[in-house]
């Protein structure tokens, strides 16, 4: 690397701290450039042994070494609020993706859910704490009492898109 | 007394009185309008017993047309009935977007007679054949567009499980594929066989053509052409908006909402068995407050590091509180000294001089005071070679026996 972008300290300490950095952050900006994108992927890599992945309007640092155990929780959880918001006849994705969600409210909605036995047994289940965890990785955005998902929301839906097809390509084989 | 033969308002009269029944058997027999006989005749029985007007199979089949019985035994309902019936419940059955090009093509074979006929007579009969097929074609594709849109929107309703979510999926790509890109290819402007580039040339053949027919009579159809084509350009433009710009992404949203939703249902299933998930979880990190090490060069280093891993031995650390230690002004000292004008021992005077002082004589006391042996305007002596012990706290100093006085100015 050549030179240091003036912002090179705080990327990779957000990286680092396992944020996401997300457009129209100027952070965002930096990687995103051509100059800056490869070496930062280099220099994770060596570095660190991880992976940086940039993406249309998020990226984050992934390792198969330092798994986060969490990252299934987190799933469990969208998946359960999309599936009672699909339930309610909401348009699940415009709401996940543009819609603020009261905390509290939130929580009485999935305890109502017949799968809340399963996300009880998981980090879900001290509801605020998880959300507050979510909010340092940049994935949720908490204001007072409401919260919304930011754009790296896109990277879970992207994971049901793989699973279903996955699935789907197997179903074809097996048939 | 009923008349011999069946007018109209006996029609209507039927479909007024027996407005359940005749909705049942639509109901029953769509798509393809035939019902089975046995079906038939309970559907008959039941609305017999529940209604004050009966209906009597023979009447309805024989004089009211609305239906007529196959050779094997089914019944099917009068195409007549049947499409008004369709209007008039609002539910009209999905064609091929192949039948409707069919129809519409029926409108470029008139048109092209209609341009090469030389007779007035038949030009009308063309003219009055374009405008009632346009008319046709544009209430069929009304139809279909909304029926598809209420479906679309049916379709929108929540999955209760998996399998549903697979059946929305798949209906969805089937509607796609087979209705709204075919029927948006039938509409497209940009496909020089599509009906809309048909009416297109029509409505600019009768544009001419209605003021510059040989005959008045012929100019008039060719108004009456010209409006036909020019209302049907406006409603199917209307038409495409909504398969495109509206059931188009609806669907598209459907089919791709039910593939996530599917995705996750899948996972949740699979939720204890992470095997199962096929895709791996995004491995996102966690919060580390690393240094720059990988995980091959983190091995090595424990490895390293554990050469000396024994206990080491715990060191309890008293706390002192440090003392600043009192030292003797020493120009205070000279001024008693010069006082004394001569002083016989030196370094007994210095220690009785510190006892008035301080009990506590230290090494560092006492030479803050001996040291003024060193001023320059002092004279010391001494002859004596024996010494005596001077007692301090931390030390016994054997000192010889000093005469001092103050040195003469010259």
């Amino acid at each position: 690397m050549r030179s240091y972008p003036s912002e090179h300290k705080e990327i990779v300490s957000n990286l680092l701290d396992g944020k996401f950095i997300i457009y129209p952050s100027p952070l965002f900006a930096v990687l995103q450039q051509e100059e800056f994108a490869d070496d930062y992927k280099e220099f994770f890599k060596q570095s660190y042994g991880y992976e940086l992945t940039i993406d249309n309007e998020f990226a984050y640092l992934s390792s198969n070494e330092v798994n986060e155990k969490r990252t299934r929780d987190f799933v469990l959880f969208l998946a359960m609020l999309c599936r009672e918001l699909d339930y309610s006849g909401k348009n699940f994705r415009d709401t996940i993706e543009l819609g603020s969600f009261d905390i509290s409210e939130t929580e009485q909605l999935l305890k109502q859910s017949s799968k809340w036995e399963i996300l009880e047994k998981t980090s879900v289940a001290e509801f605020e704490k998880f959300i507050g965890s979510w909010a340092s990785k940049n994935v949720i955005k908490r204001t007072g009492n409401q919260f919304k998902f930011t754009k790296a929301i896109k990277l879970f839906f992207e994971f049901a898109v793989n699973v279903a097809n996955a699935k789907l390509k197997e179903q074809q084989e097996s048939n | 007394m009923s008349n011999l033969n069946i007018s109209g308002k006996d029609i209507v009269g039927f479909l007024f009185y027996h407005y359940d029944f005749v909705q049942k058997a639509f109901d029953i027999s769509t798509p393809d309008f035939i019902i089975d006989s046995d079906r038939f005749h309970q559907l008959i029985a039941e609305h017999n017993t529940s209604s004050e007007r009966k209906v009597h199979l023979h009447k309805i089949s024989t004089d009211l047309k609305f239906c007529r019985q196959l050779p094997t035994g089914e019944y099917k309902l009068n195409g007549t009935y049947t499409t008004f019936l369709e209007f008039v419940f609002d539910d009209f059955v999905l064609d091929l977007p192949e039948t409707l090009k069919n129809r519409y093509q029926a409108v470029f074979n008139h048109f092209t007679s209609l341009q090469t006929a030389t007779d007035e007579t038949k030009a009308i009969l063309f003219i009055r054949e374009i405008i009632k097929v346009i008319e046709d074609f544009l209430n069929d594709i009304q139809g279909q567009t909304y029926r598809l849109l209420r479906d679309t929107e049916s379709l929108k309703v929540n999955a209760e499980n998996n399998s549903d979510l697979s059946i929305r999926i798949q209906k969805a790509n089937y509607w796609i594929d087979e209705y709204i890109i075919p029927l948006n290819t039938i509409l497209n402007i940009d496909n020089p066989n599509s009906v809309i580039n048909a009416i297109i040339q029509v409505q600019r053949y009768a544009s001419e053509k209605r003021i510059l027919a040989d005959t008045y009579t012929l100019k008039r159809e060719f108004e009456k052409l010209y409006a036909s084509s020019v209302n049907a350009k406006a409603e199917l433009d209307q038409t495409l908006s909504k398969l495109t710009r509206e059931l188009l992404p609806l669907l598209e949203r459907i089919k791709s909402d039910s593939i996530i939703l599917s995705g996750f249902y899948h996972f949740v299933e699979n939720v204890d068995n992470p095997e199962n998930y096929i895709v791996p979880l995004p491995d996102l990190l966690r919060k580390v407050r690393a240094n720059v090490i990988s995980k091959a060069f983190s091995n090595e280093a424990e490895f390293y590091i554990d050469q000396f891993n024994y206990k080491t031995p715990e060191i309890l650390y008293e706390e002192t509180t440090e003392e600043i230690e009192w030292l003797p002004d020493s120009s205070y000292f000279k001024e008693q000294l010069l006082k004394e004008k001569e002083v016989s021992n030196f370094y007994q005077w210095c220690f009785d001089s510190l006892k008035e002082h301080t009990e506590n004589i230290t090494l560092s006391k006492f030479f803050t005071v001996s040291n003024l042996i060193l001023e320059e305007d002092l004279v010391a002596e001494y002859k004596d070679e024996t010494r005596f012990d001077i007692q301090l706290s931390d030390a016994i100093l054997k000192m010889p026996k000093v005469k001092i006085y103050e040195k003469l100015s010259e």
